[in-house]
């Protein structure tokens, strides 16, 4: 049984659909830019990829803007604009009535979330100032300052659940709450609940907004940010920058999604998913993790190393990632790694949205057979040399795709799709 | 198609309220012994509930004797460490250089990131006046903390606890609110059946009991307000139940194929045979009156396990002692128990250890585990006007023995998540 995708959401700097962003990426155009969202003309890290749409255009329903958070928004849109192009309510309007209940509970829904944020938390700062340091007096006067609803408007879980409510998918779910890993393991996990018959189509989201004050503060310490472009594989790459955004797709049985008549965009092949056991921040130097992972998606997909047409890389530009992100591709691919390129340049880092969003853009590239540039690449890292990566476009070499995503926590997820209709 | 592997539990490790492992909990449940008081941990004095069920004299540094890595844990990560440790000793296995790779891990995990003196911190430099200022963080006394940075991440726990026991294989981090850990253990269950694993670490931490989780939860107002009687405020499926009261801590489990684990000659709790994963799509706080939702997860799980709802012998309930949620998994435990309904024995063990968020589902998994092993139904404690809207076979006054065939636990979060285990008897599984 081969599972599809029949629907595309994404959202971010560069664009609020999937053709906007792969037409911008294309044409070497990036989001990142000086920030507005906060005054950060003192600080030492001065960029980031905003999303500027406006969120009325993100969610119309604008009582729901109070009781939700930003990221929540980019995620609604998204995965509204996926079940839309899938046409799976139009399908479900015309069944048999008898038969929709049985349709809802087998349609699930998985997310990946950024979760807690430090934003959510400066609701508290006007009652820790009329407390004045006194907790007795910051719980007697919490029902005057804080929104009744402050804790479920910062659930993690939020876009699940009104992404539920919204299309009445009742079936299979979870939040997945695993960094950067969230968005990409949301779409591995929803196709394996597929395969397993635990459901018949699935929503994948990947949401975030990690963008805000205390993270860009936070990572800058770290030495991971960038403070101008974001330059991946680079031999004078500096470090990421962030960007924010939600993409999500639709899978479901290739049987069901020719019997409805609707566009295949593409097949999912396979998954792998491995932790370096590292810790939080640290990468292994010899790319085991990055290895291991394309190799389990390979055995997954049953393909060979020598079918993969292009890979998307994390590349998310800092040092270390890079370094042994490219190891361990040439690991498993030795002199023959086919076309290269990563969208984190362009998309800034999407963080619990990047993987996800790596995936409907590589789609997006197979199925115009363009392997999109790296704009601000400007020379690559002897270090890492050879390398297929490249300024201007390249051509992909079959019609499968491998997407690379990594994270805090050891977190290496590999994941494998081909193009439509081959 | 290849005969579906079968899943064991062969070890537990719990650290809740009511005590500081397994055995001590369990001895707790069994005797009905609550864990409830007036919270010492902050000055709650102030806030409209002002209890709640804390982890008691918990010693942190023999939890993490690694002190680089103890800096790194929040209270709930040390939770975490301490009840996974004592699921691997309990089981008698763990990763090796040689196995690491096929160790796989999930977690239900906490929401709460940052600590309430982060925010005095933030505040004290951002927004002496309220108003957020971000300038403020550019301050040169503002002391920028990487660790607090690093232990707030969402997969933080994820990150050290694979690290720390060497767990290089699948690893996963889930939030559903309530529903998280046995969410958690459901996708391991997946995963481990998928052959993505040959074993796994899986199991829920949490702990809200700060000033600004309780500050959530009493802005809800969720939580039981009897701060006069702390003991009895969490009473599930009583007609006075006017609440929850917010508990901490963590269960972890470790998970094997059955048949390398008999080989081994492991001791076997029970096996983890079913799972069933619904989305109510009806409110975000509420399940909806008719149990739908839960319904469709209890069936599923019950199906998923091989069984009839005839063989469940006891439910562990999600039974926080709200009112609207009581009524509505009585509701839904009638609808798929039919006239076994009678049969079932039902507790939830929030009446004893309060709720535990996104740790309940799991220690609730390793409660499930004991009563198969013991053959007792741990008492729901509490019970003194039965809400007869709550019409179900509720464990009153004391625990009771029974051979347990197998046990069925419900969890159901804010958001809509059902999640609900099925648990078999060793002796039942052919």
């Amino acid at each position: 049984m081969s599972i599809v995708f029949t629907g595309f959401g994404a959202v971010c700097g560069v664009g609020k659909t999937v053709d906007e962003i792969f037409d911008a990426i294309v044409n070497g155009r990036s989001a990142i830019a000086p920030i507005t969202q906060f005054d950060a003309a003192k600080w030492p890290v001065r960029v980031a990829a905003e999303c500027n749409v406006e969120n009325k255009i993100l969610v119309a329903d604008r009582k729901l803007h109070k009781s939700i958070s930003r990221t929540d928004l980019f995620g609604i849109y998204a995965a509204d604009m996926a079940v839309q192009q899938s046409s799976l309510p139009a399908h479900r309007e015309k069944m048999d009535a008898a038969l929709v209940p049985k349709f809802n509970d087998r349609s699930g829904i998985i997310s990946g979330s950024g979760g807690g944020t430090y934003r959510s938390s400066y609701d508290y700062l006007p009652l820790l100032t009329t407390a004045k340091g006194g907790l007795q007096q910051f719980g007697r006067e919490l029902g005057n300052t804080v929104n009744p609803m402050w804790l479920l408007k910062n659930l993690p879980n939020n876009v699940l659940c009104h992404v539920g409510i919204r299309h009445n998918f009742k079936g299979t779910n979870t939040t997945i709450t695993n960094q950067c890993a969230g968005g990409i393991m949301a779409v591995a996990e929803s196709a394996a609940a597929i395969r397993a018959g635990e459901a018949d189509r699935m929503t994948a989201i990947g949401h975030d907004s990690p963008f805000e004050p205390e993270t860009v503060f936070h990572y800058h310490q770290l030495g991971l940010l960038s403070d101008d472009a974001l330059r991946p594989f680079d031999r004078d790459r500096r470090g990421t920058v962030f960007g924010e955004g939600a993409a999500a797709v639709v899978l479901e049985k290739s049987d069901d999604a020719k019997a409805r008549g609707v566009k295949i965009f593409g097949e999912f092949l396979g998954s792998g998913c491995v932790n370096e056991a590292t810790g939080i921040l640290d990468v292994r130097p010899d790319g085991d993790g990055v290895s291991r992972a394309i190799e389990i998606a390979l055995a997954d997909a049953k393909i060979s190393r020598d079918e993969i047409g292009m890979i998307v890389a994390h590349g998310n530009g800092t040092r270390a990632s890079d370094a042994s992100e490219a190891i361990g591709v040439r690991r498993v691919f030795g002199e023959k790694i086919p076309p290269v390129t990563g969208f984190k340049w362009a998309c800034g880092h999407l963080i619990a949205a990047s993987g996800i969003t790596d995936l409907v853009l590589a789609l997006a590239a197979l199925q115009k057979k363009i392997v999109p540039g790296i704009a601000t690449l400007n020379s690559n890292d002897p270090e890492i040399a050879p390398f297929p990566i490249s300024q201007t476009a390249q051509t992909p070499r079959g019609d499968r795709a491998l997407v690379i995503c990594r994270g805090f926590g050891g977190m290496n997820v590999a994941l494998i799709v081909r193009a439509a209709n081959s | 198609m290849n005969p579906r592997r079968k899943i064991a539990i062969t070890g537990i490790g719990m650290v809740t309220p009511v005590g500081n492992d397994a055995p001590s909990t369990w001895s707790a449940l069994r005797a009905g012994r609550t864990g409830f008081g007036p919270i010492q941990n902050f000055d709650a004095s102030g806030f409209t509930t002002c209890i709640g069920a804390e982890v008691k004299n918990f010693d942190a540094d023999s939890a993490v004797r690694d002190r680089k890595l103890r800096k790194f844990a929040s209270r709930s990560h040390r939770f975490a460490f301490a009840a996974a440790e004592e699921a691997f000793a309990d089981a008698g296995i763990r990763p090796e250089n040689s196995t690491a790779e096929r160790w796989g891990f999930s977690v239900g995990a906490g929401m709460m990131g940052f600590t309430f003196d982060e925010l005095k911190n933030v505040h004290k430099f951002c927004a002496p006046d309220g108003e957020f200022n971000s300038d403020g963080l550019m301050h040169p006394e503002f002391s920028a903390d990487p660790v607090a940075f690093c232990r707030s991440q969402t997969n933080a726990a994820l990150a050290l606890l694979t690290h720390h026991f060497n767990i290089r294989g699948y690893a996963t981090a889930v939030h559903t609110a309530c529903a998280s850990g046995g969410q958690a253990i459901g996708t391991a269950l997946k995963a481990m059946r998928r052959g993505l694993c040959d074993f796994m670490l899986v199991g829920g931490y949490d702990s809200m009991l700060n000033p600004i989780g309780l500050s959530g939860f009493c802005l809800l107002g969720a939580l039981s307000t009897d701060n006069e009687t702390p003991e009895r405020a969490s009473r599930p499926f009583d007609l006075t139940r006017n609440g929850f009261v917010l508990g901490e801590g963590a269960g972890f489990l470790v998970l094997e194929n059955w048949d390398a684990a008999e080989k081994r000659g492991a001791k076997i709790y029970a096996e983890l045979a079913g799972d069933g994963n619904t989305l109510s799509c009806y409110r975000i706080t509420d399940s909806p009156p008719d149990g739908d939702g839960p319904i469709q997860a209890m069936e599923q799980s019950i199906s998923d396990a091989g069984i009839t709802a005839g063989e469940i012998d006891y439910v562990n309930a999600h039974g926080t002692s709200t009112q609207m949620n009581d009524k509505s998994e009585c509701a839904g435990l009638r609808a798929v128990l039919g006239a076994h309904v009678e049969n079932a024995l039902v507790s939830s063990t929030k009446s004893c250890m309060g709720h535990l968020i996104a740790a309940a589902g799991a220690v609730e998994a390793c409660v499930c585990s004991l009563a198969i092993r013991d053959g007792i139904a741990p008492v729901n404690a509490n019970l003194e006007t039965p809400d007869p809207e709550c019409n179900v076979n509720i464990v009153r006054g004391k625990s009771q023995p029974k051979k347990i065939r197998a046990a069925l636990s419900n969890s159901l979060g804010f958001g809509g998540s059902n999640s609900c285990l099925v648990f078999r008897n060793p002796e039942e599984v052919k």
